[in-house]
C-alpha cells in the first residue's frame, strides 16, 4: 500500500489543475507515531502533502455531510460503502464527488502495538508487510496481519465499491472470515454476565462524544443525547446513561454502519464499543439479508417495507 | 436487547389495531402478569445520577 | 523547606500509618492504561507509568458532580429547599502526581479562586488535598513542558516534590501540609547536604531529554484581532470531529455545565464537565450561536489557550505541556504546530505556509 502515495498525490494534482473539484479530501503525515491527520488539498500543490499508509483508519467520509463543493475523496473500502449510504441519505451528492478509491489491505491497530512494547514508541517504519516500532532501548517488528485493527481482519469488502479513480488493481477480498464470532460469544452468555461484561467494557467512558463524531452515519443537527428539552438521557457519567448512549447510538447505526472501526480508533480509552453495532449488523444480514453501502440503487431494509419483512417477534 | 444484558421476556411486542380492544386487554394482562413474574429490574433502571 | 530520605523498603509501612490520617490515591493500572484511584488499604500507587491517561482534575473537579439536592414533597419539612450535598473534606493526599497535572491546578485555581467570586466545590477538594508529586526522569516524546512554563521537576502547585533515587526517594518538602503528610508517614531521616545537588542534577538531566517544544515568544505582543483573522484557521480546523477529548484529558481546562435532574418529586443539581468544542457550548436562549461552525470553535479553543490567557493573567500560556491532547486527539490536531503558526504569525505579520 505504500506505493498508493504517489498515484493519490498524482491523481489529487491532476483533479485540482483541471478543475474537476475544488478540494481534495485525504491525510497527511502525522505528528505523532501511527496517526495521520485528515487534510483537505486545494491546489496541486497543497496536493502533495497526502500520503497513504497503514495508519489511515479514520473515514473520510465523514467530512463530507452537507458539502457543496465539488470534491476528490480518498476512500478505502468501508469508507466508499460510507459514501454510499450517504448518497442514500442525501447528504451528498454523487455529482459532486469523484471517489478516489483505494484498495485496502488493512490499518494497523496503533493500541496492539502499544501494548507489545516495552515503553514509549518514538518512531514506526512500515514496509509492505511488517511494522517496526522503536523506543528508548527497544526496536520490534511485528507482522501487519498480527496487529491489524480488529475490524480489519475481519474485512469482506476491501475494495472500493464505488469509485471514479482506483489508486491499484483490486485486491483480493478475504475468504472464509467469521465476522461474527465474538457476537456469538457474547450471545452464549448468561444475561448476568453479559450486563456484566457490559458494564466492564463501558466504565472507561468519558462522554467525550469521539466515537460519535467520528462515525460518518452520525450526522444529526442535534444528536438525541445534546437535547434537553426534552432530556432524554443523562449528560453525566451514570452508568446507564453511559449505557443508553452507546445502546441508542448504536440503534441509530443499525442497517447503516460499514465496521469501518473509526468509532473504536477514535476512542480515547480504547473502549471497543463496536460490540453492540457487530450484533445490530448481524442481526440485518440475517433478517434481511442486508449489507449496508453496497449499492447506491438499493433501499436499506430499515428504510423500505416489504411483505415479506419478517415478523415473528410480534405476538 | 437481549444481546446487551436486559433479561429475555422483558421487551415485548404485538401488533394492535384499535378496533381490538379485546387483544388489547389480553395482551396488556398477560404481559403486565409476565413481567411481574420477572420481578422488579434491578439492571437497567436510572435512579437519581450515581456520581460523585 | 527541608528535604527527607525515604528508603523504599520504607515506604510501603509509611504509607500504611499515613493512611490512618490521609485518603490516599495514586496511580493505579486498569486494563491498558493508568488512572488516578482511591488506593485500598496495603495498596501501593504504581509508580511504573509515564503518565495517566486522563488527567488527575477528576480528583478535585469530579466529572459528574452533585452540587444540590431538593424534593418537591410537600409532605417534608425541608420541601422547596436546596440542600447542599455532604462531602467528604478529610485531608487526603495524591501521590506521584506529575509536575505539570500540578501545576495545572495552579493555573485553574487562577479561575476558581478570584477575589469576586470562589466556587466552593473545587476549593474544598483542592484546599483538603496534599500533593505529592514524583519527577519525571523519563518524559515522553510529545512532552514540552520546559517550554509551557513547567518542567519535569517543577515544584508549583506541589507540597512534596519525589525523586526516585533507586533504593530511596529523596522527597523535597515544600510546604506544611507537605510537611505533615510526611510526619503522618513518621519518615524522619533528613537527606544529607549533598541532596539538593543531587535533585539539581536529577532536574537538569530529564530536562535535557525534553525533545518537544513550543514557541511562545511573541503571543503576549500579539495583536489579537490579527490572530483570529488568521487565513490558517481554515487549515487547522478542517480535521477536528468536535470531540470534547482533548477538553476532557486536558488538566487545565475547566468549563463546566449545570444542570437538573429530576425523579418523580425529588431532584438534584449536577455539574459536568463541558467541551467547548461541542456545538451546543455557546449555543444561547434565543437559538443564536455565535460560534456555529467548527472553525469558530477549535479557533476559539487555541485562542484562549495560548493567547486570552496569556493576556488576562499574564502568567504565560494556559498549557502545561503535559501532551495528552497530542497523543489523543482521533485526528491529530496538535496545539504544538498551532501554537508554532500563532507564534511566527505574530513575529511576521504574515500568514505561514502549511507545512
Amino acid at each position: 500500500m505504500l506505493s498508493y502515495t504517489e498515484t493519490i498525490r498524482e491523481i489529487a494534482g491532476r483533479l485540482l489543475t483541471s478543475g474537476a473539484v475544488e478540494m481534495v479530501i485525504g491525510f497527511r503525515k502525522g505528528t505523532v507515531p501511527m496517526m495521520n491527520e485528515p487534510h483537505f488539498a486545494k491546489t496541486p500543490a497543497h496536493a502533495q502533502a497526502l500520503v497513504w499508509d497503514s495508519h489511515c483508519g479514520i473515514n473520510l467520509a465523514n467530512y463530507l455531510t452537507d458539502r457543496k463543493e465539488k470534491i476528490g475523496i480518498v476512500a478505502k473500502g468501508c469508507d466508499s460503502r460510507n459514501i454510499v449510504t450517504h448518497i442514500i441519505e442525501n447528504k451528498i451528492k454523487r455529482e459532486q464527488l469523484v471517489v478516489i478509491g483505494v484498495p485496502c489491505l488493512g490499518m494497523v491497530d496503533k493500541r496492539k502495538i502499544a501494548m507489545k512494547c516495552p515503553g514509549e514508541i518514538t518512531e514506526v517504519i512500515e514496509d509492505e508487510g511488517s511494522v517496526t516500532a522503536t523506543g528508548s532501548g527497544f526496536s520490534q517488528r511485528f507482522e501487519k496481519k498480527d496487529v491489524l485493527q480488529h475490524n480489519c481482519s475481519l474485512c469482506i469488502h476491501r475494495n472500493p465499491v464505488i469509485h471514479d479513480e482506483l489508486v491499484a488493481e483490486p485486491v483480493a477480498e478475504q475468504q472464509g472470515v467469521d465476522r461474527y464470532a465474538d457476537v456469538r460469544s457474547l450471545d452464549a452468555m448468561s444475561p448476568e454476565q453479559r450486563w456484566k461484561y457490559v458494564e466492564d467494557l463501558l466504565s472507561p467512558c468519558v462522554r467525550c462524544y469521539a466515537c460519535r463524531n467520528a462515525c460518518p452515519l452520525c450526522y444529526c443537527p442535534t444528536c438525541f443525547v445534546d437535547e434537553a428539552r426534552p432530556q432524554w438521557v443523562g449528560k453525566g457519567l451514570d452508568p446507564q446513561d453511559v449505557r443508553t448512549f452507546h445502546f441508542l447510538r448504536a440503534y441509530h447505526c443499525a442497517g447503516r454502519c460499514t465496521d469501518c472501526g473509526a468509532c473504536e480508533r477514535a476512542c480515547p480509552v480504547g473502549i471497543n464499543m463496536r460490540v453492540f453495532t457487530k450484533k445490530l449488523e448481524k442481526d440485518c444480514l440475517d433478517l434481511f439479508g442486508w449489507e449496508a453501502g453496497l449499492s447506491i440503487d438499493v433501499r436499506p431494509p430499515l428504510d423500505t417495507y416489504r411483505p415479506q419483512d419478517p415478523n415473528d417477534f410480534i405476538k | 436487547m437481549e444481546h446487551m444484558g436486559v433479561e429475555p421476556g422483558r421487551l415485548q411486542f404485538s401488533w394492535i389495531s384499535s378496533a381490538e380492544s379485546t387483544k388489547f386487554v389480553e395482551v396488556v394482562t398477560q404481559v403486565t402478569n409476565a413481567i411481574k413474574k420477572l420481578g422488579p429490574n434491578s439492571n437497567y433502571t436510572k435512579k437519581l445520577a450515581e456520581v460523585a | 523547606m527541608k528535604m527527607i530520605t525515604i528508603p523504599k523498603k520504607e515506604w510501603p509501612a509509611g504509607l500504611a500509618k499515613a493512611a490512618g490520617s490521609f485518603r490516599l490515591f495514586g496511580p493505579v493500572k486498569e486494563k491498558e492504561f493508568h488512572s488516578f484511584k482511591r488506593l485500598d488499604n496495603g495498596q501501593l500507587p504504581d509508580f511504573s507509568f509515564l503518565n495517566t491517561r486522563l488527567s488527575p482534575k477528576h480528583l478535585v473537579y469530579p466529572q459528574s458532580e452533585v452540587m444540590l439536592t431538593y424534593s418537591l414533597d410537600e409532605s417534608r419539612a425541608d420541601h422547596h429547599i436546596m440542600k447542599e450535598t455532604a462531602a467528604d473534606t478529610t485531608p487526603r493526599a495524591v501521590l506521584g502526581i506529575r509536575p505539570c497535572d500540578a501545576k495545572a491546578f495552579v493555573l485553574v485555581r487562577m479561575n476558581f479562586d478570584t477575589p469576586d467570586y470562589q466556587d466552593p466545590y473545587w476549593l474544598r477538594a483542592y484546599e483538603s488535598t496534599t500533593f505529592v508529586g514524583l519527577g519525571c526522569e523519563s518524559p515522553c516524546s510529545s512532552c514540552f513542558c520546559t517550554t509551557a512554563g513547567c518542567g519535569p521537576f517543577h515544584e508549583e502547585g506541589l507540597d512534596v516534590l519525589l525523586a526516585d533515587a533507586g533504593d530511596h526517594f529523596l522527597a523535597n518538602v515544600l510546604t506544611e501540609k507537605g510537611a505533615a503528610w510526611v510526619a503522618a508517614g513518621g519518615w524522619t531521616q533528613t537527606a544529607d547536604a549533598k541532596a539538593g545537588e543531587r535533585l539539581a542534577a536529577m532536574r537538569k538531566a530529564a530536562e535535557a531529554k525534553i525533545t518537544s517544544e513550543v514557541q511562545t515568544k511573541n503571543l503576549n505582543a500579539a495583536e489579537t484581532t490579527g490572530l483570529y483573522n488568521a487565513s490558517f484557521w481554515e487549515e487547522v480546523s478542517f480535521a477536528c470531529i468536535n470531540c470534547g477529548t482533548c477538553t476532557y484529558s486536558c488538566p487545565t481546562c475547566w468549563c463546566f455545565d449545570i444542570q437538573d435532574e429530576t425523579r418523580g418529586k425529588s431532584g438534584v443539581r449536577m455539574r459536568h464537565w463541558d467541551s467547548c468544542m461541542y456545538p451546543l457550548f455557546t449555543l444561547h436562549g434565543t437559538g443564536h450561536n455565535p460560534r456555529g461552525t467548527k472553525l469558530h470553535r477549535v479557533r476559539q479553543r487555541f485562542m484562549h489557550k495560548l493567547k486570552y490567557f496569556v493576556d488576562k493573567y499574564d502568567r504565560g500560556i494556559q498549557c502545561v505541556g503535559c501532551g495528552r491532547c497530542v497523543r489523543l486527539c482521533p485526528v491529530n490536531i496538535d496545539i504544538r504546530r498551532v501554537c508554532g503558526m500563532m507564534n511566527s504569525l505574530a513575529a511576521s505579520g504574515e500568514a505561514c505556509a502549511i507545512d
